[in-house]
């Protein structure tokens, strides 16, 4: 069944940018763990689409005024993430490799979970 | 091998009208939450009073506030279009968008102010923060300007 497939896909690109972002924290050069900060952005960065998409419950237009607020927030939910880490190492609280490490792990997990939405968003009731 | 091109045409496969607004939202997004974030670096920087006063941040507030007026109002209310009659009605929508077109290119102004008066006309040592200041202002109007302009409402329908 392609579902396991991209499920598997998904979760190594996920398991990959997880491990960027620890070895921005847990190298030996390194050992500061501000930026597991990031991780809240990730966890939120969903939460818009769905708030619109239950708003939105059935309608014809192809768009709507909640659906693009939503991508408006998401937007800068994902700007925040990758704000958060250059202003650490602007201001020396974790080193430069550190801050490239965990961008890098924030690119990936923010693709893994777009690619979540890509490939299992379609004709889900999204009933919690 | 010789055909594997062929599928990778996509220019049909996306409907680019259909997209604009999920672009433009995308856009004002990415445009507003870095200005916020440029002034999040400078205070960062600088904490003390005298490289950055903290009371220049009342320029970004004024300018959220007038991006959230500015969007708060749909071109169909300010039209009079008889689908979207808010509470204001069609003359308060229009005063409504007036004050918020008003504060954004004040806080604009201000930004300007602040950068010319406050640091390069004092000839201050550490000008960052009002570049932070000015830029700040610049992307929250322009991500303003974006989501109320380049979203069109009729794909709403």
């Amino acid at each position: 069944m392609a579902g396991i497939k991209a499920l598997v896909v998904l979760s190594f690109s996920g398991a990959i940018g997880l491990t960027f972002l620890m070895l921005g924290c847990a190298l030996e050069g390194y050992g500061v763990y501000w930026p597991l900060f990031v991780l809240i952005f990730h966890v939120i960065s969903p939460i818009p689409h769905f708030i619109a998409k239950r708003v939105t419950e059935d309608s014809d237009a192809s768009s709507s005024a909640c659906q693009e607020l939503a991508y408006f927030f998401t937007t800068g939910i994902v700007v925040s993430a990758f704000g958060l880490p250059v202003i650490l190492a602007r201001i020396s609280v974790i080193k430069w490799g550190a801050c490239g490490l965990v961008l890098a792990g924030n690119a990936v997990i923010f693709i893994t979970i777009q690619g979540f939405f890509l490939a299992f968003g379609r004709g889900d009731d999204f009933s919690w | 091998m010789s055909g594997f091109l062929e599928g990778l045409r996509c220019s049909e496969c996306i409907d680019w009208g259909e997209k604009r607004n999920t672009i433009a939202s995308i856009v004002a997004g990415f445009l507003f939450f870095t200005g916020w974030w440029i002034i999040i670096d400078a205070a960062v920087i600088y904490p003390s009073m005298e490289d950055f006063n903290h009371s220049y941040h009342a320029c970004g507030v004024i300018a959220t506030l007038a991006f959230l007026m500015i969007n708060a109002v749909s071109n169909g209310q300010v039209h009079g279009d008889s689908y979207s009659e808010g509470c204001l009605g069609q003359t308060g929508a229009r005063i409504w968008l007036l004050i918020g077109f008003m504060l954004a290119f004040g806080s604009l102004i201000a930004s300007l102010w602040i950068l010319f008066g406050g640091y390069v006309v004092k000839e201050k040592p550490i000008v960052y923060p009002g570049i932070a200041v000015f830029f700040q202002n610049a992307f929250i109007f322009f991500g303003g300007l974006v989501f109320k302009f380049g979203r069109t409402e009729d794909l709403w329908q």
